[in-house]
């Protein structure tokens, strides 16, 4: 019942980070298209693709961490673990699941102090501060905080029980 | 007493770098003169992060000394760009009597009022002076600088230095700068002399320029909590160290400079050329109004201030000659 | 001590790699004293671990193959391979190895190609008769050559890390990558009989090879325009990937019409997701990076194995070994960030060229990928065929004896190592 609730939060939460995503990936490959032609055709000789690129770079694989969580995209070594009896084995993925709350708790508590430091520096872009691109570590760890807790109460450590299906997706690069 | 934890993103060889030769001639005179109760641990090559990481670990005191570069320290303290005033130098005794003089102490005490957590204690050589090499054609006038394509760092006024010299500017990634310049992605691109021959940068351009268009000390700055801690013997042992640290790296660089490492190694694979006082009046006429109206739009009122007096401090370094 | 205790306690509970990794030098910074001091530190490292522009090229190599997949080309790069070297005994076995050569420039990791082939060529080949164990096993051999040969991305990071050229790390990959498919085709040939291997029905007229050559064209043209547009002097590495994204594009709207919005839309999120994955690594592993340079435990490490010998081939093997041990239990991508700086200043001192250094660290990290206990690629392969890992194991020894051989040649044998880079002009 509960792990219902908490299923449909998350989903519904990484639907919309995953618009995010998708838009910050495209704006991230019209941002290096903008750089090349600019050198060959237009000579503008923009400032900040370059610049721009990193920190939606880093903004996209912040944010997608969240989302590699809601779908247990983060792999781990499974050979002890399934080799435990079922409840022990439960026991320990709730357990890794709290010490992944933890570790981004740790990141979005001291990720707020370093976008306040932000702040006070300059981008040297658009005359910006680093704060909005700073920002993304604690808004990224939050974001995983809120997901790790949806999962672990919607799967409780069941996530593998369920019988060996192979994954649809390629398992990175 | 106490360990100072000195970061910095060079090579840690005193023989092959100034930064590094500075740390280390600090670390000696540091360790030995306090008997110990004050030692340095150098962290060289990037070990704890970039240049920029290391300003602010040393703000927060998780390390307790860094050389910094302008181009770092500019997010923290935008006023150092007035350093950048193009074509302002004569020659490499200037820049040392400019830092070391009142130049040097009102730009010290800026530094350490605007960001309240660091003592400022000299500024050391990185290398010496900017050197334009491009791959199109020998660059002697303003004029032959018409169109070439220079990498520069993403710092706008060194872009915009670039421009006012009819190039156009384009910031790439270090990374990329060698196989840029290689393929021809870029036609051209400015360094320090030591940092051109380190690259390779000969076997992928054919002209270069000795325009001497830029200076960028280094700033050695400690953390001021920790200074304040410090009795005031060993205050005085830190100015003593950090002043023979900044000759070394100066000596360094000169060394390196007359060495197969710089401009004596580069002569045999790339055609050098020096400016005439003409051809380098020309071009600081092109750059510097330029340069002073990217002052005046992006920095404030104080940065004004301190380039008024960097100007006449330079000026008056650049007339006065040696033991005259 | 207490730090490395905990991270193989972590992972062996099944901790996330990139979230074990991150906690150990969270522990680590921790027990260094200090109170928030040095605990604020961690933040910055995420942040500082990424902001690194040349990194874009991997999102963009990965999207790129992803939307290039989409129009079916895969398959018919292995109609390819197939109608070339499939006449032989085991026809399916030596395909799958050439495919992976003709994959290669759409992919930048050994994993995806074992995902590739294991879902698509596996259950051919056990159609047609081959045991699986020895179909996964061939599929785990063939997979390193996809981040041998240009694009890779482990050269984009060992590149950007170690401040080595990307476009010299992709043109020294090429020979290495097509040594690897031969010897490992020599390997099928020879084991062929005791294997019992099938033999296919039929070869393929010249007429048929030229019309499946001409299908799949537009995949084998990735690769020429990468390397081509780097080395034309058009784009950098990195905007190199985002001309290949473009060009798929291209070819995904208008050659074959098959890419639609929708599609596109969840490319670029799962492109984005498998980026999270792996970047969320490089960003913990800087934390336990800054935490080991302050704590000098490269210097130690460094030190003791100078200590065991002079010699510098002694000291390659030495290198090779670290990398091929730790690579079993660990993420090849971790180990370059966290023992990189404290190997490749070794090869320095050893006179190593740059670049062949880096051919070597990547070589030795992806044939990593294939070690048991843990390693990735059989990881994948196990996971998507279902067969046990340590049957594959069995099966691929002779494989992979074969390619540790072909590191060592590459490793000691600068001449052959630098052959292209040389030609094309990236090292002296
Ligand atoms: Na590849
Ligand atoms: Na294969």
């Amino acid at each position: 019942m509960l792990g219902d609730i908490a299923d449909r939060i998350s989903r519904q939460l990484n639907r919309g980070t995953e618009v995010i995503l998708a838009a910050l990936m495209v704006a991230l490959v019209l941002d290096v298209w903008i750089g090349v032609v600019d050198r060959y055709f237009f000579h503008w000789q923009l400032p900040w693709p370059e610049v721009l690129a990193r920190y939606l770079m880093i903004w996209a694989a912040m944010l997608a961490v969240s989302s590699g969580i809601a779908r247990r995209e983060h792999i781990g070594l499974t050979a002890v673990l399934l080799n435990l009896p079922a409840p022990l084995r439960r026991a320990m993925l709730i357990g890794i699941d709290l010490m992944t709350f933890t570790l981004f708790f740790y990141v979005l508590w001291f990720g707020i102090g370093f976008a306040e430091s932000g702040a006070k520096r300059q981008a040297m872009i658009l005359g910006a501060t680093l704060q909005p691109f700073y920002a993304a570590i604690p808004t990224a760890a939050a974001l995983a905080c809120v997901q790790v807790v949806l999962v672990m109460v919607r799967d409780m450590g069941r996530q593998l029980d369920l019988p060996d299906t192979p994954s649809e997706e390629g398992a990175g690069a | 007493g106490g360990t100072i934890r000195f970061g910095h993103d060079n090579k840690t060889d005193p023989f092959e770098n100034p930064a590094h030769a500075c740390t280390a001639v600090f670390q000696n005179i540091v360790t030995a003169d306090t008997n110990g109760s004050v030692t340095v641990e150098v962290f060289g090559s990037n070990q704890l992060g970039t240049a920029a990481e290391h300003v602010q670990q040393v703000r927060d005191g998780v390390i307790q000394a860094t050389l910094t570069s302008t181009g770092a320290l500019a997010s923290y303290y935008p006023r150092i760009d007035v350093l950048n005033l193009p074509f302002a130098f004569a020659n490499n005794a200037s820049t040392y009597s400019v830092f070391d003089g009142e130049f040097g102490e009102t730009l010290a005490a800026d530094i350490e009022d605007a960001l309240g957590d660091v003592v400022v204690l000299g500024f050391p050589d990185t290398g010496g002076f900017f050197a334009v090499t491009n791959s199109q054609r020998q660059i002697a006038n303003l004029e032959d600088f018409d169109g070439i394509r220079i990498r520069t760092m993403t710092l706008p006024s060194h872009q915009k230095i670039v421009q006012a010299l009819g190039a156009e500017a384009y910031p790439l990634s270090w990374g990329e700068v060698y196989s840029g310049l290689q393929t021809g992605v870029i036609d051209g691109q400015m360094n320090p002399v030591p940092i051109i021959s380190f690259a390779n940068f000969a076997e992928v351009q054919k002209h270069m320029t000795l325009t001497n268009h830029l200076f960028s000390p280094y700033t050695f700055m400690v953390n001021k909590a920790f200074y304040e801690g410090l009795t005031e013997a060993e205050q005085n042992t830190l100015h003593a160290a950090a002043e023979s640290c900044v000759t070394a790296s100066r000596g360094l660089s000169r060394i390196i400079e007359a060495s197969d490492r710089g401009l004596a190694g580069l002569m045999d694979k790339i055609e050098v050329t020096a400016l005439s006082a003409d051809q380098r009046a020309a071009m600081a006429g092109a750059t510097q109004p330029a340069f002073e109206a990217h002052v005046a739009e992006n920095l404030d009122a104080k940065a004004g201030e301190l380039l008024t007096l960097f100007k006449s401090e330079v000026g008056k370094a650049n007339d006065a000659s040696y033991l005259d | 001590m207490i730090v490395g205790l905990c991270f193989v306690l972590l992972l062996a509970v099944g901790m996330p790699i990139g979230f074990a990794i991150g906690l150990a030098g969270v522990i680590g910074i921790f027990t260094m004293g200090g109170g928030t001091t040095f605990l604020a530190i961690g933040p910055s490292k995420i942040f500082n671990g990424l902001n690194i522009f040349p990194f874009l090229a991997m999102p963009f190599f990965i999207l790129a193959g992803e939307i290039m997949n989409s129009t079916g080309i895969t398959g018919r790069l292995v109609k390819l391979a197939e109608v070339l070297v499939g006449r032989f005994r085991g026809g399916l076995a030596h395909t799958n190895m050439l495919a992976s050569v003709f994959f290669a420039g759409l992919t930048g990791s050994a994993t995806a190609d074992a995902a590739a082939f294991g879902r698509t060529l596996v259950p051919a080949m056990v159609k047609q008769g081959y045991k699986r164990d020895y179909a996964c096993a061939v599929t785990a051999a063939g997979s390193i050559i996809g981040p041998t040969i240009p694009p890779s991305g482990l050269m984009v990071v060992y590149g950007s890390l170690m401040g080595v050229s990307i476009g010299g790390l992709f043109a020294a990959g090429l020979l290495p990558g097509l040594v690897i498919c031969a010897v490992c085709m020599s390997v099928i040939a020879i084991g062929g009989k005791r294997e019992n291997l099938p033999k296919a029905e039929r070869g393929a007229t010249l007429g048929e090879i030229w019309q499946t050559f001409l299908s799949s064209i537009t995949a084998l043209l990735m690769p020429i325009i990468i390397l081509g547009g780097i080395l034309g002097g058009i784009v950098t590495p990195t905007e190199a990937a985002s001309i290949a994204v473009a060009y798929a594009l291209f070819i995904g709207f208008f050659v074959y019409r098959t890419l639609t919005f929708r599609e596109l839309y969840a490319m670029l999120v799962r492109t984005a997701r498998i980026t999270g994955v792996i970047f969320v690594i490089i960003a913990f592993a800087g934390i336990l990076g800054w935490w080991m340079s302050f704590e000098r435990i490269p210097q130690a490490i460094a030190s003791t194995v100078l200590g065991l010998s002079d010699n510098p081939y002694a000291i390659i093997a030495i290198i090779i070994c670290i990398l091929l041990v730790v690579g079993m239990v660990m993420d090849i991508t971790a180990i370059l960030i966290i023992l990189g700086p404290v190997l490749v200043p070794l090869t320095e001192q050893i006179g190593l060229e740059p670049i062949h250094a880096g051919i070597i660290f990547v070589l030795a990290l992806n044939i990593s990928l294939m070690t048991p206990p843990v390693g990735a690629c059989l990881f994948v392969l196990s996971s998507v065929t279902g067969e046990k890992l340590e049957r594959i194991s069995v099966k691929l020894a002779p494989f992979l004896i074969a390619e540790v051989i072909i590191l060592f040649l590459f490793a000691f044998w600068e001449d052959a190592a630098l052959l292209l880079p040389r030609a094309l002009g990236f090292a002296p």
